[in-house]
């Protein structure tokens, strides 16, 4: 400890003893949001070496609700852990040159670390309540700087390691690894700062939980979904927004199914025609929230067979929609032969409202909402 | 705090270390590899900003009502004003997107985003935290206070 106080911060509080006992915390709530991500972006990656499982069915609904809820609780705890250890950030400079190159290489990690964090915490919030001020892709950036923010997290846990393991192994009012000079109390206690932190990631979660955690809805006031919506479920993306109000409406709707040069078109009572079957299944945001519902459609097996698509292929599922990431997605061969995989026609006993996918729509188990493609106008059986 | 001794560095953190910097050269290369320069300089951007709202902006925020706080508050009420300043502010933070409603103006045909009450829910959050986190913390020192007497 060659530095030298430059501001006059002497509040007991900023102790090493704080920083790493919410720093524990923050670390395990970043690494649980980091391995949900991956898993998120894996299960939207069109190619999967290892198939993204059908089962359980609420898989993706728990993994994605982790993600954003343990993003949510590490805003306070972020805010406290920058606090406590502002001091090191005006500290002085060591004396020697190895020791301030040593000195300069850790303050940039931590900016780099800090930077990045900040950013996640942000751009994930403001992308869950669907408001993007920004000209980046979300998607991409928000994942490229998961994996900078893990690194830079894993280096400064390589550098800190010593002093974490002496902080959280002394009690939280020892002093030994204070700086010299704070003293000061009169405030809260330490215990009491890491009370009210606790109850402030809590109360975070306890606030916005309820768009996924259908018994915390009443007191989730933050939540970005009430949990209403036609049948029971919010809408995403609406029709107007998708541009598909007319086509989806028109007299000259027909879903196309092929494979191989053979085609088969349905009109809507065609398909209501076939053989009904209704599946429990969750609807789950990327941005957190989901709900489960009933519908009732035809199995997508039972259309498969209709052009006589082998069991193992892929589907490639075309929505209405003339433009979005989403228009075209790739349906993987152990979700197509799954039995309870629809093209559902019916939501909680009601026809499909426009806003749901009217006419009919993709509802496969454990599949991100992106990829429940509505609007469907082509489903292509590919080997 | 530089930590531990310089130059005696275990293998096991030196594993810790390198795999920290080979995960972040990874998402810095996903970032410059997957989108233009121009939406990367957004990102920079965004980076900076992020760093500078909150170590000058809601530092000095929280310095200034810290101090105000030490000024005109007796001793007594110093902790449940500190507890009130961790609880309420990151929560005050949390709750800027949902009560500017700003998402809502992506997306105004769609009646099931952001369809709460947020004012009156924000509100409800202001009172809960000061009955079960600020009056307890008052309480509990204006106790000890008498016991010391």
């Amino acid at each position: 400890m060659t530095a030298m106080p430059t501001v006059r911060e002497t509040s007991h509080l900023r102790s090493a003893a704080v920083a790493a006992r919410v720093g524990r915390w923050l670390g395990i709530c970043f690494g649980i949001a980091f391995l949900t991500g991956l898993v998120s972006h894996y299960a939207q990656n069109p190619s999967q070496p290892i198939p993204f499982p059908t089962s359980p069915a609420w898989g993706y609904r728990l993994t994605q609700g982790l993600h954003v809820t343990t993003g949510i609780a590490c805003i306070p705890l972020l805010l406290v852990k920058l606090w406590s250890v502002l001091p090191l950030l005006v500290r002085g400079l060591p004396a020697d040159w190895a020791g301030r190159a040593r000195d300069g290489a850790e303050r940039a990690s931590i900016a780099v670390l800090v930077s990045a964090s900040v950013f996640l915490l942000v751009t994930g919030l403001l992308n869950s309540t669907q408001w993007y001020p920004w000209d980046f892709s979300f998607r991409r950036s928000h994942y490229a700087l998961a994996w900078v923010a893990t690194g830079a997290l894993l280096l400064h846990l390589a550098v800190k390691l010593p002093t974490i393991r002496e902080a959280l192994g002394r009690d939280v009012d020892d002093t030994a690894l204070d700086r010299p000079g704070a003293v000061a109390r009169g405030g809260l206690s330490r215990r009491g700062l890491l009370r009210s932190t606790w109850v402030a990631a809590g109360l975070a979660v306890l606030a916005t939980a309820g768009s996924t955690v259908p018994w915390l809805r009443r007191v989730s006031v933050l939540g970005v979904r009430s949990g209403d919506g036609p049948g029971g479920v919010p809408v995403n993306r609406t029709a107007s927004a998708a541009g598909v109000v007319e086509s989806a409406q028109s007299p000259a709707y027909r879903l196309v199914v092929g494979y191989a040069g053979t085609t088969v078109s349905l009109t809507r009572d065609d398909l209501l025609a076939m053989p009904q079957r209704s599946e429990g299944l969750p609807i789950a945001c990327v941005e957190g929230w989901s709900a489960s519902a009933v519908w009732t459609g035809v199995r997508l097996r039972d259309l498969l067979d209709l052009v006589d698509a082998p069991r193992g292929a892929e589907v490639e599922v075309t929505s209405l929609q003339e433009r979005g990431a989403f228009r075209a997605t790739l349906l993987q061969e152990n979700f197509a032969d799954d039995d309870r995989t629809l093209v559902a026609l019916a939501l909680s006993g009601e026809p499909l409202d426009l806003d749901h996918g009217y006419p009919a729509r993709l509802i496969a188990p454990n599949r991100p909402g992106v990829l429940q493609t509505k609007w469907l106008s082509r489903l292509e059986a590919v080997t | 705090m530089s930590g531990g001794e310089p130059g005696r560095v275990s293998p096991g953190r030196a594993v810790l270390g390198a795999a920290g910097v080979l995960l972040t050269a990874y998402g810095v290369w996903l970032l410059l590899s997957r989108q233009d320069l121009e939406r990367n300089l957004d990102v920079a951007l965004w980076l900076a900003g992020g760093v500078l709202v909150h170590d000058v902006l809601l530092g000095s925020v929280v310095i200034v009502v810290s101090l105000l706080a030490t000024r005109l508050l007796p001793a007594v009420a110093r902790p449940a004003a500190g507890a009130g300043l961790v609880v309420l502010g990151s929560l005050t933070l949390l709750a800027v997107p949902f009560l500017g409603g700003f998402g809502r103006e992506n997306a105004p045909d769609n009646p099931t985003l952001l369809d709460r009450d947020y004012t009156a829910g924000y509100l409800v959050l202001v009172a809960t935290v000061i009955i079960v986190v600020v009056l307890p913390v008052l309480l509990h020192s204006l106790r000890a206070r008498r016991e010391q007497r």
